[in-house]
């Protein structure tokens, strides 16, 4: 029987279809407790990973497994893991009370449960009209009450928006977070990290079927603010200045400026003042995750694709693959395999 | 598998395909039984009459107790069985369709119990549908076949017994088809054209042209057909232990027209299609069990 602990394992995970490899050596693992994004852009492999963890795609190689036990290992599987997954259908005849009665039986609740799905997800009113005759968005909902019918510890969504108007949105984000208020694991895959940015806690990033980072949100927010970018009369006078205050790693950058990290605008100003250093421009690089994201996924599609990957692409760094407690990244992560931001600016352009 | 099959219930009452199917297989059954129900009792007449008498008393049979009321209701069942067959289509390439099939294994402990269920589920409606069919068959002959000419009670269980077999297998059968093929419209339109027609022209082709008359007695159509049909066949002795002195164009033309052709009895018919049955449905199982859903 499973283990009960709401863990989701992924573990060296691949699939190839023919010649695609869709998923490469995926490792990562999602606790309870937390609201996961599983983030990567179009055709990363992420419906795929979800599909093999819920055993409608059956891996090459690895495992995904939920409590410590493949999907087909579960005994009554919606009880533990319920899903909402794209290019899921509905009998277009039937309606949504009685789509959601045929699962309830299957699953073995109570017919009450439907009701009490109905009215979770705000379907209550549209309960006996067929599912043909939804919305996307309804249809959508009418999918995570299908989820909810076992009242799962565990619930995997696969871009779960599509679809949703901006006060649909709003409402799943306040219900998974609830939701994984009460111990549960909620996994949300997405494209765009906006999207999910306000829901998630922790945070999965694959790019071509391979884990690019994983560890807390904020974590890799704060990884990125402390970088200062200043504009100077005399670069080397100020670096000197920022040694002897503790900045110790300043990157000239290709426009003549320096990019700092671990300091701030503030004491920037400070040290240059006091060095008689004259600056021309100073602001902070403030944390934006789109941007990261697409560095850290960039490549997909982009630059790369006719050259090998860089050495270190293959297999990430020590230190950021499990383990998931949030491990803050170690420097240099942001550009995995990448030329450092010393030598090329492409990173923060958004290249990708 | 309790729950399973309960939800497969749910599945199929809340969707229009079951009474969609039933109406027509009902009406099918009963139009056929009553045309052929006024053919055969007619040509019983016929072999009452003086010039067939010589045959008759030759073949040592008694025209007006010959059962020929077997032969209108196996007529009516089997070109309605083709329903069941269809409604049979609808249990996994439906799924398909409406892409449901995932909610199915995912709401199951394994993807065989979800199969496992649906088979015991179609198992129960093909027997629904064949009670239905034999029972509005057996309505349409009785009410144009003479009462003398009527099968025994022993032959109308043997044949309400054969019948469910039939719609039984043949729902069966429809949900390998469609499971092999995953495409609703596909399967149905090429069964229908196959069973209606191809085959009988093969059949009657392969006699004909090429001398060949167990050609029914083998394929799908023929074999599902010969279960009911081989009974009247039999009752005939033109199938099973066949009657002594019956040259073979007769015996053919005979279980051609029970609706047999070429069947050697109706177990061995029902064996046969039980082997086709097998052979679509095993192999609709084993690749679902491992096939990747998308």
């Amino acid at each position: 029987m499973h283990d009960r602990s709401g863990r989701i394992a992924v573990q060296n995970l691949t699939k190839q279809f023919g010649p695609i490899t869709a998923v490469q050596n995926l490792t990562f693992a999602v606790e309870p407790g937390s609201v996961t994004g599983f983030l990567g852009p179009n055709g990363a492999g992420k419906t795929t990973t979800l599909r093999m963890l819920l055993g409608l795609v059956t891996p090459t190689t690895g495992s995904a497994t939920i409590n410590g036990k493949s999907h087909n290992g579960l005994g009554n599987p919606a009880r533990v893991v319920g899903s909402v997954l794209e290019n899921e259908g509905f009998h277009p005849k039937r309606t949504a009370r009685n789509h959601l009665r045929v699962y309830a039986a299957a699953i073995g609740v109570p017919d009450q449960r439907v009701d009490q799905v109905l009215s979770l997800v705000g379907l209550t009113s549209a309960a006996d009209r067929n599912a043909g005759d939804f919305s996307l968005g309804m249809r959508q909902r009418l999918a995570l009450a299908t989820a909810l019918l076992g009242d799962p510890q565990v619930l995997v969504l696969d871009e779960p928006a599509n679809g949703l108007d901006p006060e649909g949105i709003a409402w799943l984000r306040t219900f998974l977070r609830s939701y994984a208020r009460e111990g549960r694991t909620v996994l949300v895959s997405s494209h765009l990290l906006a999207e999910v940015e306000q829901t998630i806690d922790q945070v999965v990033i694959i790019s071509r079927g391979q884990t690019m980072y994983q560890g807390r949100v904020d974590h890799l927010r704060q990884s990125q603010q402390s970088r200062v970018i200043v504009q100077s009369s005399d670069p080397n006078a100020l670096v000197t200045a920022l040694r002897k205050a503790g900045v110790s790693d300043v990157q000239p950058t290709p426009d003549g400026s320096l990019a700092l990290i671990g300091s701030s605008a503030r004491q920037v100003g400070d040290v240059a003042l006091a060095a008689g250093v004259a600056i021309y421009g100073l602001h902070e690089d403030s944390a934006d995750l789109e941007k990261m994201f697409l560095q850290l996924t960039s490549g997909q599609y982009a630059a790369g694709q006719q050259q090998p990957p860089p050495p270190g692409y293959g297999t990430p760094p020590q230190g950021w693959g499990p383990p998931p407690g949030g491990q803050l990244p170690p420097p240099g992560y942001q550009q995995p395999g990448r030329p450092g931001p010393q030598q090329g600016h492409q990173g923060w352009g958004g290249q990708g | 598998m309790g729950n399973l099959i309960k939800a497969e219930f749910r599945k199929t009452l809340t969707t229009k395909s079951w009474w969609g199917l039933l109406i027509p297989a009902a009406l099918f059954s009963f139009g056929f039984a009553l045309g052929w129900g006024n053919v055969v009792n007619e040509f019983g007449d016929f072999l009452g009459g003086s010039d067939a008498r010589m045959l008759t008393d030759l073949l040592g049979i008694d025209p007006n107790t010959l059962p020929v009321g077997l032969l209108a209701m196996a007529h009516g069942i089997n070109i309605a069985t083709i329903f069941p067959m269809i409604f049979g289509v609808f249990a996994l390439a439906g799924e398909y369709g409406k892409k449901t099939i995932s909610t199915t294994f995912l709401t199951a402990p394994t993807r065989g119990s979800a199969l496992t269920a649906k088979m015991v589920t179609y198992l129960v409606w093909g027997a629904l549908y064949g009670v239905v069919i034999v029972g509005v068959a057996s309505l349409g002959t009785v009410m144009v076949v003479d009462g003398e000419r009527m099968p025994t009670s022993g032959q109308f269980f043997g044949v309400l017994g054969a019948g469910v077999l039939a719609t039984t297998l043949a729902t069966l059968f429809g949900i390998g088809v469609g499971a092999v093929w995953r495409s609703v419209t596909g399967s149905v339109v090429t069964l229908i054209i196959y069973m209606l027609i191809v085959e009988n022209l093969l059949v009657i082709v392969a006699y004909a042209w090429l001398d060949v008359g167990w050609l029914g007695g083998i394929l799908p159509n023929g074999t599902v057909n010969g279960i009911v049909g081989a009974i009247g066949a039999e009752a005939f002795g033109a199938a099973g232990a066949t009657l002594p002195g019956l040259d073979e164009e007769l015996q053919w033309s005979l279980q051609f027209f029970a609706g047999a052709p070429g069947a050697f009895s109706w177990w061995a018919a029902a064996l046969i299609f039980t082997g086709w049955t097998l052979a679509f449905f095993g192999t609709g199982w084993a690749v679902n069990q491992r096939r990747d859903i998308t």
